[in-house]
């Protein structure tokens, strides 16, 4: 046992039902190195860590902390390693301030009038101001949790591992929720972390960052390890074609737009939210057969109302939105799908999936009232649903433990993006409207989502694409509309238009 | 003037105890129905004491009254231990377990009273008599006008009542396991991420609210019913629940809702005897609490937050 590893994971298996998320990984951690591990979605990569941080326990293999063979069997456990992670939903209480949070479970105690114990609530506040402080975590203690943006949260995250003295500190895709700005002040932040003398662990699927902050980085493929990289000395397209398994081309091949008759005209449209307040101010523009339309824009501007109102999840306060020349602006969602919209929604598991219901009903979800699902007096044939399921678990690649009757909640986030996509492409509506549909994926499923919107615009479809990824918005639309607060101020040809120019109007820095 | 204030308090500081034992539970996350069924339960064995300890007739014992407090705290406490394994340990339906805890609690009792008087004391009686607390005045702050009321004729358990309910306050916002608590109630994933037992921290959530649904059971047996009987199942534990609600899970507002609630109850009677109405009106009274949370659901409502995680069954493994 050479005392060089912190951390030695060795021949690790884990199975869960009807799939091998490890098999016989073996992995050695450096002290004071940012380790990567990169892998497509369901990879195995969350799976590795969960047991490193006791939340499962490995069917086989053994795990090494310091040199020591260890049990992991839970995370209190992990936590007395000094081991830390942070996970991609956090686990915060939104009504505490941020210094009750991060002290919660070892709080420092006063005593009052000599015998009460109490929270001291103070001590709790200096103390997390100077740690934070002393990382370049800078947060105020006292504010609320539900009150400050998903970046601070994550400090406070990053901060509960550090009050809890963790060496080693596990992060699982850390920038899947931020903006670029965010994205580098963290990378930063890390890097920091190392300097001090922590050892870090990142889960992602993102290439740049590793390369950005990494030193070493294990490439993981359907929970098999296919190598370990020193990053300084490996380029991003080695480490994409390892990670996917195949050659993987960054551009899109486009060929050159034809748009066709208007698909999709919105009429100085103004949506409210709850607090009566304009989310949506006062937005005209058109979407035509065989256009890609995008809406670039920082996350909060309006743009997910927009889509919900075209969609018919919320309600259109004044304006109009007409399909194909007629007004759908009050129609029922139901109608407005058989006239013609596909809609893949930003929250896929709250709006986009039954998440108790089988895969293949979730396939079917927009159309199982229609023949050949729906027999007459409304019987359903479930043969017909199988057949269906069978033939876009195909199409989509859509991986499951349990094929078409997997249930959709224990799929990954990849997965059922996959399966969502599927299912309203096969629509075949005129207007499809994309929101984020490849938050949360991996490049290798990015690219095929990307080859299919450009297909289906191909084809003659009107897409009306909403992302908050710049990259993705540059290699597809034809069209670039910004949204900023509500407004879109400025549309224009994507030929145009540059990405840094996109930016500055996303950013209000810029307007007409 | 005073009439009101003084029956006010003493309708008003039972329910508060009682809601104090629903924010505790519903606090931590579990949604608590049963405070009826509790105060019922709770009322039943601290009238048991007494009756076992000196007889039918009743009795002027301070010490038995006081265990009989403490007795009732127990009997809540037990019997909530039911609604704490089918919630926590079965991860049953909170609103299910509490409705049952309600209906179970009416029928096992109004059983057992009759069991017990029929062998102990060989009386076919469906009641326990207890009679009415004794009660006292304050010199000196009772001559106060309008203020002094407070301190006139006030039922000892009234001060009983104040004196838990500041511990309750105390710990609840400022020990750690009120901390904990309050957690648990908006997202138990973050506390057992800290390294608490979220199961541990609700049953003992849920026992308090028994224990303290048991005070407020007995003191409305030792006042306004002067017995325990099925009669003590007339709806005052879903009035606490309406109180918290109304006090938006908080203790001072809840405090606030009660004291609506029992001073809306007793000028409504001050108001029938000075017209001379018949007393078929008093029943038309005992409405006016009730009513009363109509109206106020009906302004309150949209101010109202729940604790987040409010009867979400605990799932470890799921995100």
């Amino acid at each position: 046992m050479s005392e060089e590893y912190i951390i030695e994971m060795r021949h690790i298996t884990k199975r869960f039902p009807g799939i091998v998320a490890n098999d016989d990984v073996s992995i050695q951690i450096r002290k004071g190195e940012i380790y990567a591990l990169l892998g497509e979605n369901g990879a195995g990569k969350s799976t590795l860590m969960s047991m490193l941080f006791g939340m499962y326990e490995p069917d086989e293999g053994e795990i090494y902390v310091k040199g020591k063979k260890v049990h992991i069997t839970s995370p209190n456990y992990a936590t007395k390693l000094n081991i830390g992670m942070v996970h991609q939903h956090f686990k915060l209480v939104s009504n505490y301030t941020i210094a009750e949070n991060i002290i919660m479970g070892m709080e420092p105690v006063k005593k009052v009038l000599g015998l009460f114990p109490t929270v001291d609530i103070k001590k709790a506040n200096e103390d997390i101001r100077k740690l934070s402080e002393e990382y370049g975590l800078e947060v105020d203690p006292t504010q609320v949790i539900e009150k400050v943006n998903v970046s601070i949260r994550q400090r406070v995250e990053i901060l509960k591992m550090l009050y809890r003295e963790a060496e080693i500190l596990i992060f699982d895709e850390p920038t899947a929720v931020l903006t670029p700005q965010e994205i580098e002040f963290l990378l930063q932040i890390i890097r920091n972390l190392r300097d001090s003398g922590k050892t870090i662990i990142l889960i992602t699927h993102k290439l740049e960052e590793i390369k950005q902050v990494a030193d070493r980085c294990a490439i993981l493929n359907r929970g098999k390890i296919v190598d370990v990289l020193n990053v300084a000395e490996t380029s991003t397209k080695t480490m994409a074609n390892l990670m996917v398994g195949r050659e993987v081309s960054f551009t899109v091949d486009k060929p050159p737009a034809r748009f066709g008759e208007t698909v999709l005209d919105v009429q100085n449209m103004t949506v409210r939210n709850q607090d009566n307040f304009d989310v949506v101010k006062n937005v005209s523009f058109q979407v035509h057969r065989g256009e890609i339309f995008a809406i670039a824009g920082v996350s909060g501007n309006g743009q997910i109302e927009l889509a919900d109102a075209i969609a018919g999840l919320m309600e259109v306060a004044s304006g109009r939105v007409m399909l194909n020349g007629e007004d759908i602006t009050h129609m029922p969602i139901r109608r407005r799908t058989e006239k013609g919209i596909s809609y893949i929604p930003e929250d896929r598991q709250e709006f986009g999936l039954e998440l108790d219901f089988t895969l293949r009903d979730n396939l079917a979800l927009k159309s199982y009232y229609k023949e050949p699902f729906s027999g007459r007096g409304g019987v359903l044939r479930p043969d017909e649903f199988e057949k269906y399921g069978q033939k876009l678990i195909e199409e989509y690649d859509i991986r499951s433990g349990q094929g078409t009757m997997t249930q959709v909640r224990s799929m990954s986030g990849g997965n059922q993006q996959k399966a969502i996509v599927g299912r309203e492409i096969e629509l075949q509506s005129d207007l499809m409207i994309f929101v984020q549909p490849t938050r949360g994926l991996d490049i290798g499923a990015i690219e095929n989502i990307h080859k299919q919107i450009i297909a289906e615009r191909n084809k003659g479809k009107a897409i009306l694409l909403i992302s908050l990824e710049l990259d993705e918005i540059m290699n597809c639309a034809d069209t670039i509309g910004v949204i900023y607060n509500g407004a879109i101020d400025k549309i224009a040809p994507a030929e145009t238009l540059t990405m840094n120019q996109v930016g500055e109007f996303m950013m209000g820095v810029k307007s007409k | 003037m005073s009439r009101i204030i003084i029956d006010g308090l003493s309708f008003a500081l039972p329910l508060f105890i009682m809601a104090i034992g629903g924010i505790y539970s519903e606090r931590s996350g579990v949604t608590n129905l049963a405070i009826e069924g509790l105060q019922g339960f709770g009322a039943f064995v601290g009238a048991l004491f007494v009756v076992l300890t000196s007889g039918t007739q009743g009795t002027d014992s301070q010490v038995i009254f006081y265990f009989a407090f403490l007795f009732a705290m127990i009997g809540g406490m037990v019997y909530s231990l039911l609604h704490a394994l089918l919630c926590v340990k079965f991860k049953a339906n909170q609103v299910i377990s509490g409705v049952v805890i309600n209906i179970l609690a009416m029928a096992l009792t109004a059983f057992l009273t009759k069991q017990v008087n029929k062998s102990v004391f060989n009386q076919p009686s469906d009641k326990f008599q207890l009679g009415v607390s004794s009660r006292f005045t304050v010199p000196v702050l009772s001559d106060i006008p309008v203020v002094g009321a407070v301190f006139t004729n006030v039922y000892p358990f009234e001060v009983i009542i104040i004196v838990v309910a500041v511990i309750a306050w105390f710990v609840l916002y400022r020990s750690r396991y009120g901390l904990h608590l309050r957690a648990c109630g908006d997202n138990p994933h973050a506390v057992d991420a800290a390294g608490r037992n979220v199961g541990k921290i609700r049953t003992v959530a849920i026992m308090v609210s028994g224990a303290l649904s048991g005070i407020g059971g007995m003191c409305f047996a030792y006042s306004i019913s002067a017995q325990f009987s099925e009669s003590i199942y007339v709806g005052y534990g879903y009035l606490a629940i309406a109180a918290m609600i109304f006090g938006n899970w908080k203790i001072l507002p809840t405090l606030g809702a009660c004291l609506l609630f029992g001073f809306a109850r007793s000028a409504g009677y001050q108001i029938v005897q000075v017209l001379e109405k018949p007393s078929s009106y008093s029943d038309l009274v005992m409405t006016l609490p009730y009513i009363l949370t109509l109206l106020l659901l009906i302004f309150f409502s949209k101010y109202n937050r729940a604790p987040k995680a409010l009867g979400e069954i605990y799932d470890k493994g799921k995100r």
